[in-house]
């Protein structure tokens, strides 16, 4: 019997964590993109942006631009992108080099139960092409995005992977505290960005200790 | 400074000159019409990247970004921006406490009194204390350099928000 389901979100981060460069950095949007991901694979490296619909990638794109020596992959939802698809124009313009997106597109609001989206008919691809992200593409298969991810993080980017999921809508328990001030000073040391120096200790003023 | 020198004192290149001094190296904006030559202005300088947003949300996620990553980065927006970046605020920049400087052109005020802006002016500042938003604005009688550097250092020592209301001289090139 020929089986036509849609590949499960795991499915694809599975593919990530094994195509994922060691120092890369991961930006998740609210929900089980962060959830499950910190249950697959937690490292400093993630930022998870928890609540704050539509703004990972917006998050992403500036992160992108303060550390374009690393490869950063963002994951946002496709509710989170009709949320604020302007996003995608701003991405085309500033175009980082470093950001590969990965876009689940499963049609509903997952996080909220599964309300289906609006967004049937919108082909996200051709939408990211339009916003001039030449390298933007439907992937439907975990081996198809394994092939398209491997290219992807040797190339300059950025690009869209349009990720045809099947809708997780299971809350997944995340395995640590989603703490947000740690989640980020933890990302900050990892990425080793220069902490602010209170006026106190003579600082006012970013730098090294 | 004295009464003469203040009237000299070009209030947005100063602006400007503070804000490469502090060594914000990321600006992200919406533009409103104050504000369309200091950004041109901010395009040139070599050690800082403008990035035009589509909406004042979407900005303000671009600036935390910019500030997780390492960089000083200033938001610039007119003040009908900060009323539709709410959610973003209070769910990203204040939960996660992102340090950022945001300045702001304040329109509707008295002085002002543009009619379509007036709602808006109306608005700002009781917004901005029911978000939280710790917030000032700037006295036209003290340079606006030292205003400037207050606020950008307020934002950094309290891993907060911080918006600084501006007049048309201080940022209208």
């Amino acid at each position: 019997m020929v089986k036509n389901e849609r590949p499960s979100r795991e499915d694809y981060y599975r593919v990530l964590v094994s195509r994922l460069p060691k120092d890369a950095l991961v930006v998740t949007a609210l929900g089980n993109a962060s959830y499950l991901w910190a249950r697959m694979h937690h490292r400093a490296e993630n930022f998870y942006v928890e609540d704050a619909m539509g703004l990972a990638l917006p998050l992403a794109i500036g992160l992108a631009l303060a550390q374009p020596a690393r490869r950063l992959v963002a994951v946002e939802g496709d509710g989170g992108l009709l949320m604020h698809m302007g996003a995608l124009v701003t991405l085309g313009a500033v175009a980082p080099k470093n950001l590969t997106v990965l876009l689940i597109d499963n049609g509903v609001h997952a996080a909220s139960g599964g309300q289906a989206l609006t967004s049937q008919t919108l082909d996200f691809a051709a939408l990211a092409r339009a916003a001039a992200i030449d390298q933007a593409a439907h992937v439907a298969t975990p081996g198809a995005f394994s092939d398209a991810l491997r290219a992807a993080l040797c190339e300059d980017g950025p690009q869209v992977f349009v990720l045809s999921t099947a809708p997780d809508l299971e809350l997944v328990v995340p395995p640590l505290a989603m703490d947000p001030v740690l989640i980020k000073h933890r990302f900050i040391a990892a990425v080793g960005a220069p902490p602010y120096v209170p006026k106190l200790f003579g600082g006012g003023r970013l730098g090294r200790e | 400074m004295t009464s003469d020198a203040r009237a000299r004192e070009h209030r947005p290149e100063v602006l400007l000159d503070t804000l490469k001094r502090l060594g914000f190296g990321l600006a992200v904006t919406v533009p409103d019409g104050w504000l369309g030559e200091i950004l041109v202005r901010i395009e040139r300088e070599p050690a800082m990247k403008l990035v035009r947003a589509t909406h004042e949300e979407e900005a303000l996620a671009i600036a935390c970004g910019g500030r997780l990553g390492g960089v000083r980065t200033v938001l610039i927006v007119q003040n009908v921006g900060l009323l539709s970046m709410g959610a973003g605020m209070v769910c990203l920049a204040q939960r996660y406490q992102f340090p950022l400087l945001i300045l702001v052109s304040y329109r509707g005020t008295v002085e002002d009194p543009v009619y379509y802006h007036i709602p808006k002016g109306r608005a700002t500042e009781p917004v901005l204390r029911g978000l939280g938003l710790a917030h000032v604005r700037v006295d036209p009688a003290r340079p606006i350099g030292p205003q400037v550097e207050a606020a950008a250092t307020y934002a950094e020592e309290s891993s907060s928000p911080f918006a600084l209301l501006l007049s048309r001289e201080d940022v209208q090139w």
